[in-house]
């Protein structure tokens, strides 16, 4: 069944400003895509728009052959989950509380707790690897875990997108790719398919299967690693003189400034 | 689990406490008398003179506590209280209005239009113009709200006839004299429907915890979960007001210690402890308020107002360290 | 240049419907003759003598005081929500006039005076400290709350007292007016040297404040010493701010409103508003007072209530264009 998720003729903006223009995209469906540009290019604009946090100016955002926007809320937060940025707890909140409230979207207004919903948490609480701390409060953990509790939260809701913005920003380079690995993981032994938006190119390269580069005039490239990442398109993109080869260890691309 | 259960029978002890002292002291002997076979001395007191008070202590403060909770955990700031945010001044400056003016309106109508105008005030004119609204704003701007009412409720008072005037500045401080049966069915049966209303609604305020952007994500419909939220609040921020005047601090102190005494983390669980806080600080000061000064009842507002003041500078010293604000 | 006639205008113009608006309307003429050539047989002279004139001297003295002392607080706090009425000043003079009323037995004005004077002090002195001021971090919020949260304090405590003496009452009823009509019985020469001094320190000390504003890092590294400043400044303040409280009650939002206004007629020489601000001061609170006696006469709208009315839309309106996240 056709769940891609498409944009069309998408213009999305704020009260003085056009962030997107006329944008028509295929997300492909069971592939691992990162959103790239310089700040300010509109890649969160963008991303926020397809989890339904935004309304376009013009343009349709549809997934299948569903527009976004006629579908229930709670519908669609059976069929894509989103971690916004630096999202913040409430104090003192425990790792298994956290990830219990990604059931939210299967569970009626008065519907018990069911063995289904402690399954779905057990296992994203696996998934993550955080099953042993499950009740351990999240300010203590450090900033690699909490992600990883955050990404549980949604992993718990069972959705077949996950869509995250900057999940990688504020950790360091450990971390990072625990959690990046984490999402292929998923993508790969799941099928999800997984839309970030990130900042680090090289990062972005290694573990996406597809690459939507914005610039600050709209879309310069879209399509796999290789064919995204050229010294024409980073120039296009952020004004950037830089060298492309590939990344010894894994053979993706790798981007080199001069 | 243990600690809930330590926090419930304080309040317990605070409604005997305060059954047995005041003019007539009772010993717990002929309270229990009284209270099990409804005759002896203990029966009159009981069942007119104090009783009724302090049941109706118990309901105002527990939909006190119950509202502040709901706007802490809402806006994410200890600081963010209806008695903070003029709403229940407002509630009170309707009641007064009302009376002055000479309205046919029950006052609990009169204090639910009240709080209801005052939160679309605050809420209107904090909106900035791309429409997002910060605490801060909604703060500063309650406050401005809560200016407001005192001197439109100085006004009013100075327009009133000495002996009217005198009552009102009573009721205006928050009091619980001369209170009826008739006032406890009112706080507890307004109150049980709102309590029923908040439950349902409170799985949405787990979500909203989260932030809106996750909570919509998670599949809340998030502006309309926070209008009834804030609706729910106000409404009960209203009933106590209507029966005990607009009492000041409980809503800002009950949650607050209420999950530090329990260790509360869930919504769902704060809002239950807020509500057996907010009854206990209201019957303690009751009590403290009737029994102070020998001969004289003082208005519980005038005891919140004596412990609720230091609190709230101590969580502004502890916001600015924190920095926070 | 223009801005300042308008301020000298409308000052004349206030200090004019002080003197004639009334029962007794009196015309310009009449008011000259009645303080150039006092008539004892003529009622509006003596309106004019006995009851406009002290109005008048003490809307003078408690409008030049507030303008002043606000314009300083909020120069010094770099807040522009900082009112020494807001700022726990009355809720300071009524308790330590209830207090003393209580203490002493008496109430006589002399009494009274001189007790509203140190409370209002120590409250706009704890405020100012309960909200950060101490460590120069007197957030927006900060001060709002601690100025609130004193008043609270205060008031519940004197409402304590009242109740429990009613013969204190009586007192705390008369002081606590907020009004210029009972101007007369209060000590108006003493205040107003009070307030002369008052403005003087804070016409010496404006240059040095200013430089304050930078920042009391970048300050001292220009040789200026804030902790002095501070105190100075604060010792002018609660002058003033003494001075308006003994003279007319509580009053607020005074310090909020004026300080914006004198910065537009005046640009940012910080001396310039000072005067500018008693000026503005002393004419928005007689208009005040005006409005209070027309609106709804023959009864009257005490001055006190008349600011806060006005006072909160402005109240409000800056606190909707502060920035998020300045907290100072």
């Amino acid at each position: 069944m056709d769940n891609a998720l498409k944009t069309k003729s998408l213009t999305l903006g704020y009260r003085e400003r056009i962030v997107i223009n006329d944008l028509s995209l295929e997300l492909p469906e069971g592939k691992v895509t990162a959103i790239l540009g310089p700040n300010g290019c509109g890649k969160s604009t963008l991303l926020r728009a397809l989890a339904r946090l935004m309304t376009p100016l013009s343009g349709t955002i549809t997934l299948g052959s569903d527009d976004i926007f006629a579908i229930d809320t709670r519908a669609l937060a059976r069929r894509l989950a989103i971690l916004p940025q630096a999202p913040r707890a409430p104090e003192g909140i425990t790792i298994s509380d956290l990830v219990r409230r990604g059931r939210s979207p299967w569970r009626g207004l008065l519907a018990p707790w069911s063995a289904a919903d402690a399954e779905a948490c057990a296992r994203a609480l696996n998934d993550v690897g955080l099953a042993d701390m499950a009740d351990r409060p999240l300010d203590e953990l450090s900033g690699g875990q909490r992600q990883r509790a955050w990404i549980a939260l949604i992993l718990a809701q069972d959705t077949s997108y996950l869509l995250l913005d900057e999940p990688t920003t504020w950790l360091d380079l450990t971390h990072q790719l625990e959690v990046l690995s984490l999402l292929r993981d998923r993508n790969q032994h799941h099928g999800a398919t997984v839309i970030t938006v990130l900042h680090d190119l090289n990062l972005a390269a290694r573990f996406s299967d597809h690459l939507v580069l914005l610039g600050s005039d709209g879309l310069v490239a879209v399509g796999p690693p290789e064919q995204v990442l050229t010294a024409d398109n980073l120039h296009k993109a952020f004004g950037l003189s830089a060298l492309v080869m590939a990344d010894p260890v894994t053979g993706a691309p790798m981007v080199v400034p001069r | 689990m243990t600690r809930s259960i330590i926090l419930a029978a304080v309040l317990l002890f605070a409604i005997l406490l305060s059954l047995m002292i005041g003019q007539v002291m009772l010993s717990p002997a002929t309270l229990w008398a009284g209270l099990s076979t409804g005759q002896g001395p203990a029966a009159l007191t009981i069942r007119v003179l104090r009783g009724p008070g302090i049941a109706t202590a118990v309901g105002a403060g527990a939909v006190l506590g119950l509202s502040g909770t709901i706007f802490q955990i809402l806006l994410r700031n200890p600081l963010a209280a209806p008695d903070v945010m003029g709403f229940t001044s407002g509630a009170g400056l309707a009641v007064i209005f009302g009376v002055m003016a000479g309205l046919a309106l029950p006052t609990p109508v009169l204090a639910a239009l009240g709080g209801s105008a005052a939160a679309i005030v605050v809420a209107v004119l904090s909106l900035r113009r791309d429409g997002s609204q910060t605490t801060i704003t909604l703060i500063l701007v309650g406050l401005g709200v809560g200016f407001f009412t005192a001197a439109a409720g100085s006004f009013i008072l100075t327009r009133l006839p000495p002996q009217e005037a005198a009552e009102a500045q009573r009721w205006l401080s928050g009091s619980l004299a001369a209170r009826n049966w008739g006032h406890v069915a009112q706080v507890f049966g307004v109150g049980a429907v709102l309590t029923l209303v908040l439950v349902i609604q409170s799985r949405s305020l787990a979500l909203l915890e989260l932030g809106d952007d996750l909570a919509k994500g998670l599949g809340l419909r998030a502006d309309r979960a926070k209008w009834g939220l804030s609706a729910t609040g106000v409404l009960l921020a209203a009933t106590g007001v209507a029966v005990a005047g607009p009492v000041p601090f409980v809503a800002l102190m009950a949650g607050p210690l209420g999950a530090r005494v329990t260790r509360a983390r869930h919504p769902a669980a704060r809002l239950a402890a807020a509500a057996v806080t907010g009854a206990t600080i209201t019957v303690l000061a009751d009590l403290a308020a009737r029994a102070s000064i020998p001969g004289l009842q003082l208005p519980v507002g005038v005891m919140t107002g004596i412990f609720g003041a230091p609190y709230l500078l101590w969580l502004l010293a502890r916001e600015i360290e924190t920095g926070d604000l | 240049m223009r801005a300042a006639t308008g301020l000298a205008l409308v000052f004349g113009v206030a200090v004019f419907l002080t003197l004639a608006v009334g029962v007794r309307t009196a015309s310009l003429a009449e008011i000259w003759n009645a303080l150039v050539a006092f008539d004892p047989a003529n009622a509006t002279h003596v309106t004019i003598q006995s009851i406009r004139l002290p109005r008048l001297v003490a809307g003078l003295i408690a409008g030049a005081s507030l303008g002043v002392a606000g314009t300083v607080m909020q120069a010094l706090t770099r807040n522009p929500l900082a009112d020494p009425g807001l700022l726990g000043v009355n809720s300071g003079a009524s308790f330590a006039i209830v207090l003393g009323a209580l203490i002493f037995g008496r109430s006589d004005a002399g009494l009274m005076s001189a007790l509203a004077f140190p409370g209002a002090a120590l409250a706009s002195i704890a405020v100012f400290a309960l909200g950060g001021g101490l460590r120069g971090e007197t957030g927006h919020v900060r001060l709002a709350l601690a100025g609130t949260a004193l008043n609270a304090l205060l008031l519940s405590l004197v409402s304590a007292i009242v109740m429990a003496r009613s013969e204190t009452l009586e007192v705390f009823r008369f002081w606590v007016a907020g009004s210029l009509s009972q101007a007369s019985q209060r000590p108006l020469s003493a205040m107003a040297l009070v307030t002369i001094v008052g403005i003087g320190l804070s016409l010496a000390l404006a240059p040095r404040i200013e430089a304050l504003s930078l920042g009391s890092a970048l300050a001292r590294g220009l040789g200026t010493r804030p902790a002095r400043i501070q105190l100075g400044a604060l010792a002018a303040v609660t002058l003033m701010t003494g001075a308006a409280v003994s003279v007319a009650g509580p009053i607020a939002f005074l310090g909020l409103m004026v300080p914006p206004l004198a910065r537009r007629i005046c640009g940012h020489a910080l001396r310039l508003e000072l005067i500018a601000s008693a000026m503005l001061g002393a004419s928005i609170l007689l208009l005040a007072d005006t409005a209070g006696r027309l609106v709804l006469a023959p009864a009257e709208v005490r001055v006190g209530i008349m600011t806060a009315l006005i006072g909160t839309p402005v109240f409000i309106w800056i606190a909707r264009r502060l920035k998020p996240g300045a907290a100072s």
